[in-house]
């Protein structure tokens, strides 16, 4: 039913009839060809906005807590500071590289740092050719995506090439006035290529804002990439993000996500493995508190034989806040020898918060070995004990026990800088609590 | 000097009584091995003596130099001087032990109005501790205990009561696991520590710990009291004759 044609008899509420009103206002202004995104927006209004009867969004109903579309931001027009940018990114700022910053889902070439840098192709979607809102059904969100997307970063990387440091794409929401911030991203990373990409969601406004990114992510066979994103400083906002990443033949993807308190965030993580031995490496942690909600729901879709998958999820909770992990393995008929392992972590620390953690496997093929785990309890009282007889005082034992816990999900990131930053962000988090 | 007066615990949330009326004394700079059966409270009167939760005193006391230790909490003991060797160290992944160990030693500094140790200040005293015991501090850059041998886990409590300085230091079956070398190397690391100015309980069913670790004085606990107290001579007593004359007596 979700995605029969046409007629926009789904929409129903409120906030879904106003971006219809908003879409037609702000076509002219958005890039790339209107057709398409007349599709994309068909595409919406054919489904509303996805809601608890819908399998995958069972524990996020989005037409609920949508309760007022916020009209798309304008381009800044207050003057930000570089030493505004730099506080935003916190301890992100020092992360080495070429960094692309979008303020308020515009391009920002002041805040820019992208000279040309040998193998590495960028551009953004408000001046790339073929950058238009892509054919093909989609799910909900991310046909709004395409409908409204401003701007984003739009790279290649040349096959061969290993360009130094990170590709930083850096999304700074600057507004005073509620508001949608909409941004996609296309990155290509050829054959033979080595990259690191980090995304990061930063806000120094005050107002509320709904975020909307999506990031189509190609990886060439024989390819390694590590792809960061990390949402910091946000709070009451919804944060819908969608990644679509396919894996080449004896390629290696490593995404890390760190998402602490931001309000709502749902994050759609779809990597398919299409080449013989691709390899995933997937390391999430979620930080919850107060009424937070987190969400996030990973297809990892094997479709060539050989390859392995591997995702941890941690997940800290205080207060009412909630999370949820659904991670769907397909396993194709053709993927045999698949090695898949799912493990999602949770620690509560209030009575009051709720972990919903959804394993699923759907296994074609005979000749594979898929397993899942999901653990959802207490700091380990014992564990306390042990470290109080060592001198360190409780509040202090129990912070050092949180960053323990999520310790093996950022240990898993390939590279030190954004080790670093992660710890950090997590510890300051942490530190939080336990004041 | 440690005094234990009459002790009584009993489980919290059970009415199980496991010490009743158990009193002893152990001064600066002795040695003394409490033996005996299993089941007969060892490990309990180890955990209070750390302050471990779960446990109820309902009468008697716990002095440590002349002060009752019964309400502090545990990392207040370890400030004023008492250390727990665990039976079963605890796997702590995702934290270095050089991280566990510097935040406790300087949270110890802290409480005691010593000076906390920077970084390199640190490293020149694991380094130093290390040497002296002969253990190599290696294991240290790997997460607390984790995937750690039995006799790495023990090594690792050793260097942690070296570096953390206690007066009361409590070794909780420190033999178990063990084979006979890294039984050595542990021995000798507590041998190290002997001091004038500290006092050691020796927790122990067996009695071949005590060949390596001679005690001042061997104290036998069954049914949740010393039955019975003497030299180390009493150890190679019990060797010969097994604890059933103490367990006799419960029937």
């Amino acid at each position: 039913m979700s995605m029969t044609p046409a007629t926009p008899t789904q929409l129903k509420t409120k906030a879904e009839a106003a971006y219809a009103e908003q879409f037609e206002s702000a076509l002219a202004g958005l890039p790339g060809a209107a057709d398409a995104r007349r599709a994309a927006f068909g595409r919406f209004t054919a489904q509303g906005l996805p809601h608890r009867r819908l399998e995958e969004w069972k524990y996020t109903d989005l037409r609920a807590a949508v309760k007022e579309a916020l009209p798309p931001a304008p381009a800044a027009k207050a003057v930000v500071a570089a030493n505004e940018v730099t506080a935003a990114l916190g301890p992100l700022a020092v992360i080495d590289g070429p960094r692309l910053v979008f303020i308020d889902g515009h391009f920002s070439a002041e805040h820019s740092v992208a000279s040309a840098i040998a193998g590495l192709s960028i551009a953004t979607l408000a001046n790339a050719a073929g950058a238009s809102a892509p054919a093909g059904d989609v799910p909900a969100t991310v046909a709004l995506n395409h409908a409204f997307a401003s701007d984003g970063a739009v790279v290649e990387v040349m096959a061969g090439a290993k360009p130094t440091g990170s590709l930083v794409i850096v999304f700074l929401s600057t507004a005073v006035r509620p508001a949608t911030i909409t941004t996609r991203n296309i990155i290509i990373v050829g054959a033979d290529a080595a990259a690191s990409v980090v995304e990061i969601h930063a806000q120094i406004g005050t107002a509320s804002t709904h975020t909307n990114t999506s990031t189509k992510l190609q990886i060439g066979d024989r390819a390694v990439v590590d792809h960061a994103k990390v949402i910091i400083g946000a709070s009451g906002a919804i944060h819908l993000a969608n990644w679509d990443v396919s894996i080449g033949i004896d390629a290696l993807y490593r995404p890390a996500q760190l998402t602490p308190s931001c309000g709502l965030a749902r994050h759609d993580v779809n990597v398919t493995l299409n080449g013989r031995n691709g390899k995933l490496d997937f390391s999430g942690i979620a930080l919850g508190r107060g009424s937070d909600h987190i969400d996030t729901t990973m297809v990892i879709h094997h479709v060539a034989p050989g390859c392995e998958s591997r995702e941890l999820f941690k997940t800290i909770l205080d207060g009412n806040a909630r999370a949820v992990f659904q991670g769907k393995v397909i396993v194709d008929k053709d993927a045999q020898k698949t090695d898949g392992k799912q493990m999602a972590k949770a620690l509560m620390l209030s009575p009051n918060a709720e972990f919903d953690s959804k394993p699923e496997l759907e296994i074609y093929a005979d000749d594979v070995a898929c397993g899942h785990g999901s653990t959802c309890a207490e700091i380990d009282p014992d564990l306390i004990f042990y470290c109080r007889s060592r001198g360190i005082p409780e509040a202090q034992a129990r912070a050092l026990l949180l960053e323990s816990f999520v310790g093996d999900a950022i240990d898993m990131i390939d590279r030190p800088d954004i080790r670093r930053a992660f710890t950090e962000i997590a510890q300051a988090w942490l530190t939080h609590k336990s004041a | 000097m440690l005094e234990i007066k009459n002790l009584h615990v009993k489980l919290a949330d059970e009415e199980k009584v496991i010490l009743d009326g158990l009193t002893l004394s152990v001064p600066k700079g002795e040695v003394h091995a409490i033996m005996g059966p299993n089941g007969s409270g060892k490990s309990t009167l180890a955990y209070v003596l750390a302050g471990r939760p779960g446990y109820e005193v309902t009468d008697g006391d716990i002095l440590w130099n002349g002060e009752s230790v019964l309400e502090m909490a545990p990392d207040e003991r370890a400030a004023a001087g008492i250390f727990l060797a665990f039976q079963y160290p605890m796997e702590i992944p995702g934290v270095a032990g050089l991280t566990f160990l510097r935040t406790a030693v300087n949270a110890v500094a802290k409480k005691r109005g010593t000076k906390e140790l920077t970084t390199p200040e640190f490293m020149k005293l694991v380094k130093a501790k290390g040497a002296e015991l002969n253990i190599d501090v290696e294991m240290l850059k790997r997460p607390v205990n984790v995937g750690f041998s039995g006799g790495e886990k023990k090594r690792s409590e050793i260097l942690q009561m070296a570096l953390l300085a206690p007066s009361l230091c409590v070794l909780d079956e420190t033999d178990s696991g063990l084979d006979i070398d890294a039984l050595k190397v542990v021995s000798d690391g507590v041998n190290a520590l002997r001091s004038k100015d500290r006092a050691m309980l020796v927790i122990t069913h067996y009695q071949r710990l005590l060949n390596h670790i001679v005690p001042d004085r061997v104290h036998v606990l069954a049914h949740g009291h010393i039955q019975k107290s003497g030299g180390k001579e009493l150890a190679l007593e019990l060797e010969k004759s097994g604890y059933a004359e103490y367990k006799s007596k419960a029937a």
